[in-house]
């Protein structure tokens, strides 16, 4: 443990991974609580994961691919959002296709790229060891923004989370909430990436807020403890996978897993005694 | 007379057989309707049309001598079933603040009035004490009471309760009702409920609605007007109330 206390004084690459890691808990504290109380867990996982077609284009064109994800995820936040308000019938058949095909998009885009063919693993399971000062500095930015639409809306983000009948009652577009509020999540999707790649996004993004959600009375400590709990997995994954040189995404969210499985079982024994 | 709700030539279908025909009404300020009918028979439909959330297929609906859309705001509504997860995180006052939209303002924060209607409204209905708790740990009773007070902190002119007492004991129904009495002195309030025997005491009159509407005055309330309403139903709800009555 002593040799990862050294590398973070001494590597930048460490620092960035540490700051990363802060700067997405934050994102995932806040929009994750959201997340779990709506339970459309389903649907964000559908964006985070078709959002490999975006960037496997983005790829085989040459852009960057975070570019592609920024895109795609956006695209399939609205189309998603779409599919969940009119074909409620079907909406998770719909979210399964769009889901698995928007990896298949991916995956055919990444095998046609010509040259040298770049490490699928690095997009499925990301790598917060990666991550430059480039990185940190839009990652906050898209923080901010998200903190920002948080706090303007908060009123009516939180009438719809918990009561949308009542909340289109009282004048308020609730629709046009549910997809701004998609939108935020494939932000937030888009963050992720970069931190533990997008098979394991969606385990970031609820498992703080579900550990959260057994301890607080209200959303703005759910959304506090969310991401108090958020860095503290982020790096305690990073520090567990340090010495013995394990990928550091998949620890992340074995930590997470672990704490949010114990947590649980402590809740049911705790209010049956 | 000031009437709030007028209603004329009003039909109404969801693409197939008629919900609604033929509706005439006038309900005026300080009033207190119950209205009745057999499951099904176009009540909630008809309420939402007063809600502007329906749009009729013709006829005429005003609100406060508006169109329903832009009334909708002034009126206090509290659903039948509650549609949110009780294990939401959520304190009675934040529940309650939430009956402020659409008259507050609509970027950041709930502000000092807001905070100052949710608490004449929890203490108009007896729950200032609760109002820390989180919502999960309420009994029904008390869930219902949350759910006037929010229906209430918009300051209606207008309150529109379905079936309110749907999931309480008699006494906790006799409470509510009461309390509906006193609020009735400044709003009119429209509550749908099955217990027309119970309720007759405390409205002016009842509307009856099985796709057409009909309404009596309380005094004019007779066996003979339920059971054309209800038809053989009228029995089933009966026994059913003496059984309550001896336990």
């Amino acid at each position: 443990m002593s040799s990862f206390f050294d590398a973070v004084s001494s590597q930048a690459f460490m620092q960035n991974a540490i700051i990363g890691g802060i700067l997405a808990s934050v994102a995932c504290g806040v929009v994750g609580s959201y997340v779990v109380v709506k339970r459309i867990g389903y649907l964000a996982g559908g964006i985070a994961h078709a959002v490999l077609g975006g960037m496997g284009i983005a790829y085989y064109l040459g852009r960057p691919p975070i570019e592609g994800a920024l895109v795609a995820a956006l695209v399939f936040a609205v189309i998603l959002g779409w599919v969940s308000l009119r074909m409620q019938q079907q909406e998770d058949t719909v979210i399964g296709a769009l889901w698995s095909g928007g990896m298949a998009v991916g995956i055919l885009f990444i095998s046609q790229t010509p040259g040298y063919n770049v490490d699928l693993m690095s997009f499925l399971f990301g790598n917060i060891l990666m991550i430059s000062s480039d990185d940190l500095f839009w990652i906050a930015s898209l923080d901010v923004l998200i903190l920002l639409i948080v706090f303007l809306f908060y009123k009516q983000f939180l009438a719809v989370s918990f009561d949308e009948e009542f909340a289109r009652l009282r004048g308020i577009p609730v629709e046009r909430f549910y997809l701004l509020f998609l939108t935020l999540v494939a932000l937030t999707v888009v963050i992720l990436i970069q931190i533990v790649g997008l098979i394991l996004v969606i385990a970031l993004l609820t498992l703080p807020a579900a550990v959260s959600s057994q301890y607080v009375r209200s959303l703005n400590l759910m959304m506090l403890l969310a991401t108090i709990l958020g860095v503290f997995f982020t790096t305690g994954g990073l520090a567990i996978s340090y010495q013995p040189d394990l990928p550091p995404g998949p620890t992340i969210i074995l930590v997470a897993g672990t704490f949010y499985l114990l947590s649980l079982i402590l809740n049911r024994f705790w209010k049956r005694a | 007379m000031d009437s709030v709700i007028k209603i004329r030539d009003l039909h109404f279908s969801y693409g197939g057989p008629k919900i609604l025909e033929n509706i005439e009404i006038d309900i005026q300020r300080n009033e207190f309707i119950g209205m009745v009918g057999p499951n099904g028979s176009g009540k909630t439909t008809l309420l939402k049309i007063i809600m502007g959330v329906l749009t009729p297929d013709s006829g005429t609906v005003e609100v406060l001598g508006k169109p329903p859309f832009q009334s909708v705001k002034e009126i206090g509504y509290m659903p039948q079933l509650t549609p949110f997860s009780r294990d939401f995180p959520i304190s009675v006052e934040d529940t309650v603040l939430m009956g402020r939209l659409g008259k507050t303002s609509s970027i950041g924060f709930f502000n000092k009035a807001d905070k100052h209607a949710a608490e004449k409204a929890m203490n108009d209905v007896g729950i200032f004490d609760l109002r820390k708790r989180v919502i999960g740990s309420l009994s029904g009773g008390q869930l219902q009471r949350v759910l006037i007070a929010r229906a209430l902190t918009c300051e209606p002119e207008i309150m529109i309760l379905d079936e309110p007492t749907a999931n309480v004991d008699m006494k906790v129904e006799k409470d509510i009702f009461d309390m509906l009495k006193q609020l009735n002195e400044k709003i009119t309030i429209i509550v749908v409920t099955h217990d027309i025997g119970f309720i007759s005491q405390y409205i002016h009159r009842v509307a009856c609605i099985n796709r057409t509407l009909i309404c009596h005055p309380t005094s004019e309330l007779t066996g003979e007007t339920i059971e054309n309403m209800y038809g053989s139903h009228v029995h089933m709800v009966h026994h059913h109330h003496e059984d309550e009555n001896r336990i």
